[in-house]
């Protein structure tokens, strides 16, 4: 590598670092609690109630929606969501019968043996809501989300750049040396190579699934505008009289799919549906199919499936960043894993600002003087 | 490859290893994940212990 494009890396790594340092602490200590918002809410009390007996039956989903409009008769369900971990869990959206998204109604859960309604809290009247909040959009809304975001793929540019300067520094020291008795600067210097190379695939991993989770909303819109669009295309009939009942619907969508589970249903006329068909999302069993996603659309007038269609690609690699981003498919022993990199992160970050900070600032000594040669090898050792 | 990278290489490849080991399964492939990603965290700790000044 020429001198040139070392600085040109030292450079890009520095400023990416700093633009960053500030949300990604944030980020990392909302996210080392959030690691745990299971047994957060389990501890306070608020746990979703999936209380049902060994055996029972699942209420027929015709019912679940009917309770669910009892909650505000003025709206009619616009999508039923079933939880992946909690089977018993039913998420339904009520909404205005002409509203194709999810601004105008509410979420109604409901136990799916029981019936039982259970009221959403508002996210920030709870820890784990609120921390949520502030982890994924700092209570800016969308904008925040893509600012988070923004900042999500200059934290992967900071680790790759860092990458690539821990070569030409490390050229003759020793792996994992932490020189604490040569100064602040020296031995954070050292403490973030160490740390920072050691965790830097679970960083990147972590920074990059975190920035693609920010735009979801981009990309799940533009799977609605594009492949989701031309699908319902086909199928452009207008409804003319009433629709089947909702447990037949969601039979001809899981006959379609043998061995898979319901993720969604949406009504005719939700973005994720067709004027007259509905939207029936599936997926599989595993931590790893249950983050693929199909769709059927149903006639909502006969109840026969349309089509079928697959996810693309970019859509997968949404789904797949959930897990590679809250660490939750290993168990607590994961979690604990997880917590204790972001641990490290957060030192990374901040042994990375105090080197910035304690950056030799004299410029101007003749070369080839002592002071000179040291802030030459200063320059060597930034990595802020 | 160079000395600089060995050991970076190796904790970079027992990370991916990690990652990617519990999604692909339970049991073993938990095992699998817990023990690669331990890795890393525990050189970052042994190596901060040994050198921690006084």
């Amino acid at each position: 590598m020429t001198p040139a494009s070392l600085r040109g890396w030292r450079l890009v790594h520095r400023w990416t670092s700093l633009i960053c340092s500030a949300n990604l602490l944030i980020l990392c200590v909302t996210g080392l609690i959030l690691v745990f918002h299971h047994e957060i809410q389990h501890m306070m009390g608020e746990d979703l109630d999936s209380s049902h007996t060994e055996g029972q039956a699942r209420l027929p989903l015709q019912s679940l929606v009917d309770i669910a409009r009892q909650a505000d008769p003025a709206l009619v369900p616009r999508l039923l969501s079933f939880d992946a971990e909690d089977k018993a869990v039913n998420y339904i959206y009520l909404g205005p019968p002409e509203e194709r998204g999810f601004d105008l109604g509410r979420w109604v859960v409901l136990n799916g043996f029981t019936g039982a309604n259970q009221m959403l809290k508002q996210p920030e009247e709870t820890l784990t809501g609120f921390l949520l909040k502030l982890h994924v959009d700092l209570f800016t809304g969308f904008a925040g989300q893509m600012f988070v975001g923004v900042m999500g793929l200059l934290f992967v540019v900071s680790t790759v750049s860092g990458l690539v300067v821990y070569g030409p520094f490390m050229k003759k020291l020793a792996f994992g040396v932490l020189r604490f008795g040569r100064g602040t600067r020296i031995g954070n210097i050292d403490l973030h190579n160490l740390f920072g190379v050691a965790t830097l695939v679970w960083a990147f991993v972590v920074g990059l699934t975190g920035a693609i989770l920010s735009f979801s909303p981009l990309i799940t819109g533009y799977w609605q505008k594009t492949e989701l669009a031309a699908l319902t295309a086909r199928h452009p009939e207008p409804m003319t009289g009433s629709a089947v009942a909702i447990d037949r619907v969601a039979a001809a969508g899981l006959a379609a799919f043998p061995g898979k589970d319901l993720a969604f249903i949406a009504y005719p006329g939700n973005e994720y549906a067709g004027s007259r068909h509905f939207g029936v999302m599936v997926r599989g069993h595993t931590e790893l199919t249950q983050r693929l996603l199909s769709v059927a659309l149903v006639d909502a007038e006969t109840g026969v499936v349309a089509e079928t269609a697959g996810t693309p690609w970019y859509m997968t690699v949404l789904m797949l960043s959930g897990p590679f981003h809250f660490g939750d498919y290993g168990g607590l022993p994961l979690q604990i894993i997880w917590a204790l990199f972001t641990i490290v992160t957060g030192v990374v970050t901040v042994t990375g600002f105090v080197v910035w900070l304690k950056r030799p600032r004299a410029r101007t000594a003749p070369a080839g003087s002592a002071a000179g040669r040291g802030n030459a090898q200063g320059k060597l050792g930034s990595k802020a | 490859m160079t000395g600089v990278w060995r050991i970076p290489a190796a904790l970079a490849a027992l990370s991916f290893v990690g990652l990617a080991a519990a999604i692909l399964g339970d049991g073993v492939w938990d095992w699998t994940c817990w023990a690669a990603l331990s890795v890393p965290l525990a050189v970052c700790a042994v190596k901060l212990w040994r050198q921690w000044p006084g």
